[in-house]
């Protein structure tokens, strides 16, 4: 089976976000970038299925401004995948949106094979969700979100996986091609081994063009600002529960008027 | 012009460290300390993971990296926990003699199986007679055809009750003092050979450390590593590449103090304000982030040294002198900035001190440091 991974790369958990001198960008000088949370699910799935379905190969792809993306390909690359490829969008405007990403992403795919497209369900910096639905309206094959243990029935020739949908845990059946959303965190991405760190980084990484046409992006940010730094806790001193209570009442009540 | 930037090959080396010593070993260090644990469970992953036998060439199944690549490691695992660090490193110690003085034939022989899956290797040079004079050691390696028979005893030896194979020194003559004595690599399956019981240990609890007795043991000559007599050389050779290495276990200690006490110091508050406003604690700190970054530049610097040909004798053993005493210094501050919790043992700070301390005896004692560093300094004097 031929798997393509779409992966993206998010500032590190730790980073602490600078707004750009623009006011609609994050300064992403110094920042580090990995591999997402979701994506790190992804490519723990795609590793998982080809391990399990003889002869596939597990291809991944990042759009986005260079090197920030060669980082996160050849991360993918140290866990097990195959292939690498990125999708430059350095000279492209920075300000791209997921529809953007979404469209540079099918316009690689459309040489690269794929019977099946993984992408995190969303990504852990701006957590928009879209691009996996985008891309399969643009390939024109069905897509699924919220997607856990996702499993090849090879006898009947079609994907089985989980959804965790409003109503509880859905059982699904799927034809291939078709571009999957997973959740994160639920198969306990493996580590990279060092031996495969260091062949990673001599990995090749294929670039694909950008696609012709416009590329001002559907959507923009109209303003980045900072949380308000916090205002500090304050802490209720108690005896019983029933005194915690009745004392935070009196506060809401006299103190913060949330109740008359 | 001089460059201190690592390379993103070098980051993506030390993250994946520090991910493995934040995950996998600290969250468990304080329960192997409290118990003297030997949590083979993580040593086992440490191997899976390339983490183990990493001065051994790719070529015989290690992960080949420069000594500096190695001190990258070395400090992040040792932030997680020092203990651990000391036995998963030990294999670095205890194969180095092989590397220096092994013929390919005797590489391929044993390295390559040895690393070939998780195994643990024992560097037996210190005796009960003494560790800092290694030249006057008893135990005797006497020829008996094509074949040595040991006898004698080895103590403080790190992984010692775990591992299978041991890289041992060993005197034909102890009237020759250094020029008597031998290296030979021992298998644990050899007749005779015997480990002791584990020590009780003031820090690195979770490192295991041992006598071992050999009585009579027979090592064929063709597991005798250099010429006969080349021994002491090969030692001092082996504690020449490994010193450095030990400056960065100790780094990594420091900045894991540094850490605690700096967060420990926002959140505390006395008259009326967190600690870290009050002058002294901002002293304490300052000069603790400067003991810091002393100790990980010189370390960086004698690796840097070693890793261009040169053979680092004085760089190593500043390194690993100032490093340590360092580390000592800064866990003990922070333990001051800790006040009462920094003692109590539900804090991570006393456990610090702890292993800092074996960081200035191990190794070659932080006295024996002092006299190779005057005597390489002097030199230039003279
Ligand atoms: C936990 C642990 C693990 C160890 N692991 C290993 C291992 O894996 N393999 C191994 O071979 N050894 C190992 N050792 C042994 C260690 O290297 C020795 O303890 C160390 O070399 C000091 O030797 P010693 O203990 O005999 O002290 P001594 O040599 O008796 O020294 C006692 C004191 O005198 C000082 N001193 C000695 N000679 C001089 C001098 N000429 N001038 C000034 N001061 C001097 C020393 O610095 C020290 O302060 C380990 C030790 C420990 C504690």
């Amino acid at each position: 089976m031929e798997i393509v991974v779409c992966v993206k790369p998010i500032p590190e958990a730790e980073t602490r976000l600078r707004v750009g001198a623009d006011g609609t960008t994050f300064d992403a000088e110094g920042v580090k970038f990995v591999l997402a949370g979701y994506d790190e699910s992804a490519v723990e799935q795609a590793l998982l299925l080809k391990e399990a379905i003889p002869g596939s190969r597990v291809h991944v792809i990042s759009a986005g401004p260079s090197p920030r993306t060669d980082e996160v390909l050849r991360a993918s690359v140290a866990l097990g995948c195959d292939l690498a490829t990125c999708v430059d969008l350095s000279s492209a405007n920075s300000a791209a949106d997921p529809i953007a990403i979404a469209r540079a992403l099918a316009s690689a795919l459309a040489t690269v094979p794929h019977d099946l497209v993984l992408c995190g369900k969303q990504a852990g910096d701006d957590e928009a969700g879209l691009v996996a639905p985008a891309l399969g309206e643009l390939l024109g094959v069905p897509d699924f979100g919220y997607v856990v243990d996702l499993r090849w029935d090879a006898a009947r020739k079609l994907l089985k996986f989980q959804r965790w949908g409003e109503s509880g845990l859905e059982l699904w059946e799927a034809p291939t091609p078709c571009v999957i959303g997973l959740q994160q965190a639920w198969n306990d991405p493996r580590t990279a081994k060092l031996p495969a760190i260091l062949k990673s980084r001599k990995a090749p990484i294929a670039r694909a063009a950008p696609p012709a046409g416009p590329t001002s992006p559907s959507s923009r940010p109209e303003r980045f600002e900072l949380p308000p730094p916090r205002l500090g806790a304050r802490l209720i001193e108690y005896k019983t529960p029933q005194e915690a209570a009745e004392k935070l009442v009196k506060l809401l009540r006299e103190e913060a008027k949330v109740f008359p | 012009m001089p460059d201190f930037a690592l390379t993103s090959e070098q980051e993506s080396l030390r993250d994946m460290a520090r991910k493995f010593a934040r995950t996998e070993m600290a969250p468990h260090a304080a329960e192997c300390d409290r118990a003297g644990r030997f949590p083979e469970e993580i040593y086992r992953k440490a191997y899976d993971l390339g983490l183990m036998n990493l001065n051994v060439p790719s070529d015989y199944g290690g992960s080949g990296l420069s000594l500096f690549d190695q001190c990258l490691i070395v400090e992040e695992l040792a932030y997680g926990c020092g203990g651990m660090t000391t036995s998963i490193i030990a294999n670095c110690l205890a194969l180095e003699p092989i590397l220096l003085a092994g013929t390919p034939e005797q590489r391929t022989r044993v390295l390559s199986p040895f690393c070939a899956s998780y195994q643990l290797a024992a560097f037996c040079l210190t005796e009960p007679s003494g560790g800092s004079d290694a030249g006057n050691l008893r135990t005797r390696a006497r020829r008996d055809g094509d074949h040595y028979v040991l006898t004698g005893e080895k103590c403080f030896i790190t992984n010692a009750p775990h591992a299978s194979l041991y890289t041992v020194f060993a005197t034909g003559d102890p009237n020759l003092r250094h020029k008597g004595i031998s290296a030979f690599m021992v298998p644990r399956s050899a007749e005779g050979l015997t480990p002791g019981k584990d020590e009780e240990k003031m820090g690195h609890r979770a490192s295991s450390t041992s006598t071992v007795r050999f009585d009579g043991v027979r090592v064929p000559a063709s597991d005798r590593l250099g010429a006969e007599g080349d021994g002491f050389s090969i030692a001092m050779r082996t504690l020449d590449q490994t010193r450095t290495p030990i400056g960065a276990l100790a780094t990594g200690i420091a900045q894991a103090a540094l850490d605690h006490a700096a967060r420990y110091s926002l959140k505390r508050e006395t008259f009326g304000k967190p600690i870290s406003e009050h002058q002294a604690i901002q002293i304490k700190l300052a000069n603790m982030a400067q003991s810091v970054r002393a100790a990980r530049l010189l370390t960086w610097f004698s690796a840097w040294t070693i890793d261009s040909g040169h053979k680092g004798t004085l760089e190593s053993s500043i390194a690993k002198c100032f490093a340590s005493d360092a580390a000592l210094h800064v866990a003990d501050e922070a333990i001051q900035t800790f006040g009462g919790y920094g003692y109590m043992k539900e804090y991570p700070v006393e456990k610090l001190l702890r292993d800092a301390k074996l960081t200035q005896i191990y190794e070659g004692a932080n006295e024996i440091q002092r006299t190779v560093i005057a005597r390489e300094l002097l030199r230039d004097y003279a």
